[in-house]
């Protein structure tokens, strides 16, 4: 909302409330009647695509690093690391791209649309990563990982706290980890 | 002075209105309906005559057949995957569609209801949001139009006079194109601007729909017209290059598939941001079309509305001659001076254009427009260098421009310097579309 000031508009952010808003606690806390209504459904649903039969062109793994996390902040994510996975992977993948969204709402407890969006554009963000990786002729498998928030600790997007949360300088604990990608794209670990 | 173009098809309602057809809407200064509209059959536009293969063999093979050498374009482009089910919209538009919550949320002040639906489209990521009254001429005639997809619903064999009597409000929600990687259009980098978007915004237009049936409300897909809606709501105002020109984005955003619905709204109005007046004097698109399909000349009367009609033949014709470089051409977005990064310089032209009276805006225009081709170029022309790619490197030479790489590339590879993008010199190209002395 930019402060109007006569007829010259002068942007000056300005957190939206939410205070007048009789709809936003339906939108952010009420669980959809159908969930075909719901995005993240359908795109968890998505199969899988092929690996394109022709590897592309690499430069070194640290650039190709930062071209993957330089696509997943154009993509929309906040917070962007790269681990390396221990060797009882069981597909044998060895490292593991993880995306993290700012999430003013706890999407665990917060089951509405609204409260879903974190997720939503977090399986954007993977969605389109992994596809683009399997289209640089990689493997690569986006799902959700048990110890999604571990990754993200030791990728270096922050620390854990007592109850397993990851924690984030930026954020705090206000941050969603989207979906893991596991691939065999060669790249260099971060944290 | 308006020359009245033939029209082939015939208007659906002959050259009387119809009982029951709302008085032609108010669009803006920008587009004027004068004459009967025959509503728009999406099966005869651009893209379902291709798929048709009526374009010729060259664009049937473009569009179906070609498999983009771009990994990105490959994720993100409509056609040129190599699987389809890597690229999203594809998912999002082939899903099946959610029913209408039974348990209807009742609406009190359809203000609120206004307000509330546009923070959740900003909430969700859209960057422009707004609400039109529908009119039926915004409405496509025949079936619905949903790309890979089936837009089955029970109002399917409604008239358009119907539909706009049930569902009257239209929520026009789109996103922008990131203004960096656009400067390197013609090139894999402003095709990422411009596919990235689009995916992200009808992502957005899906979870927006679900949202709508879960407030209880139908929501329509694939029956209006984005132009119009877009023109109608206030979302800008039509350029001479045939795109919906926005006071804080220009011409690089995206029109989408809108919403139509019965959700009680508030619909808003067009706007005068001096568009109008600028595209009368600037002409820099015209100039810049490396296909000469944006006209020089005045406004004209197609199918019963006053507006700039750009010839989308030859601009369609263009693209399979480009594919080993890039997609989507969109030079005369890029070259639109109401294009720029939406800062306070921006809002205080976009300001002062707006406020001037209408008959001091051409001094202006030209003082604005002098400014314009000084700072931004007649020609638009910067090197852009992201994710690998870099738009000042000549298609075919063998370079490597990245910060730090250390591997070989052949004793061939090119040194490349300076900050001027590299495009195809097109314009002498593409001459052979357009047809002289007509």
């Amino acid at each position: 909302m930019a402060l109007r000031l006569g007829p010259l508009k002068i942007p000056w952010p300005r957190t939206e409330s939410r205070d007048d808003d009789p709809y936003w606690d339906f939108f952010i806390n009420r669980l959809p009647a159908d969930l075909a209504n719901s995005v993240t459904e359908l795109i968890r649903n998505a199969p899988e695509g092929n690996v394109f039969p022709t590897k592309a062109d690499l430069h070194t793994p640290e650039i190709t690093s930062g071209h993957v996390k330089e696509l997943a902040r154009y993509l929309g994510a906040d917070l962007v690391g790269i681990a390396r996975l221990s060797s009882d992977d069981e597909e044998g993948y060895p490292f593991a791209v993880i995306c993290a969204v700012r999430a003013d709402y706890d999407p665990r407890q917060a089951a509405g649309i609204g409260g879903q969006v974190p997720v939503q554009n977090g399986l954007f963000i993977t969605f389109v990563l992994s596809a683009w990786i399997r289209e640089l002729g990689f493997r690569a498998a986006a799902s959700s990982h048990p110890n999604a928030e571990a990754l993200a600790a030791a990728a270096g997007l922050g620390a854990l706290n007592p109850n397993g949360r990851l924690v984030t300088p930026k954020y705090g604990t206000r941050v969603h980890v989207a979906d893991v990608i596991r691939t065999d794209l060669a790249l260099a670990a971060d944290g | 002075m308006a020359v009245t173009l033939e029209k082939t098809t015939k208007p659906l309602n002959g050259n009387q209105p119809r009982a029951g057809v709302p008085p032609p809407p108010y669009l803006g200064r920008s587009v004027r309906i004068v004459g009967p509209v025959a509503n728009v059959d999406m099966n005869q536009s651009p893209h379902p005559k291709n798929q048709r293969g009526e374009l010729g063999k060259a664009l049937f093979n473009w569009y179906r057949n070609t498999i983009s050498r771009d990994p990105l374009t490959r994720v993100s482009a409509p056609n040129h995957f190599a699987d389809r089910r890597h690229f999203l919209t594809t998912v999002i538009n082939q899903a099946s569609k959610g029913k209408v919550n039974s348990k209807q949320v009742p609406v009190t002040d359809p203000a609120a209801m206004t307000r509330h639906i546009k923070a959740v489209a900003r909430y969700m990521g859209a960057d422009v949001v707004a609400i039109a009254k529908a009119h039926p001429s915004f409405l496509y005639a025949g079936s619905r139009y949903v790309q890979d997809g089936t837009a089955a619903d029970e109002h399917e064999h409604r008239s358009p006079e119907e539909l706009v009597q049930k569902f009257p409000y239209i929520i026009v929600t789109t996103t922008a194109w990131d203004y960096d990687k656009l400067q390197a259009h013609r090139h894999f980098i402003g095709d990422a601007a411009y596919h990235v978007s689009q995916m992200k915004g009808v992502l957005i237009l899906k979870a927006l729909e679900g949202y709508v049936k879960e407030l209880g409300y139908t929501a329509l897909r694939g029956v209006v017209t984005p132009q119009a809606a877009g023109v109608a709501s206030g979302v800008g105002e039509l350029g001479r290059n045939g795109l919906v020109i926005n006071k804080a984005f220009g011409a690089r955003i995206h029109m989408p598939d809108p919403i139509m619905t019965d959700l009680p709204l508030v619909p808003d109005e067009p706007v005068d941001i001096g568009v109008e007046d600028f595209c009368k004097i600037c002409r820099k698109c015209a100039v810049n079309c490396p296909t000469n399909s944006i006209t020089f000349g005045d406004k004209v009367v197609f199918n019963g509305i006053e507006k700039y009609k750009i010839n989308w033949l030859t601009c369609y014709k263009l693209r399979p001659y480009t594919h080993e470089h890039w997609v989507s051409c969109l030079s005369c977005a890029t070259v639109c001076p109401f294009t720029k990064p939406n800062v306070w310089w921006r809002s205080l032209a976009v300001w002062a254009l707006s406020t001037c009276p209408i008959p001091a805006r051409p001094a202006l225009v030209h003082a604005l427009k002098a400014i314009d081709d000084r700072f931004w170029g007649v020609v638009s022309q910067k090197r852009v260098r992201w994710l690998g790619y870099d738009s000042g490197i000549k298609p075919g030479e063998h370079a490597c421009t990245v910060a730090g790489c250390t591997a070989a590339h052949g004793p061939d590879s090119a040194k490349v310097a300076g900050d001027i993008g590299y495009y195809a010199p097109l314009k002498e190209n593409t001459n052979r579309f357009v047809k002289r002395g007509v």
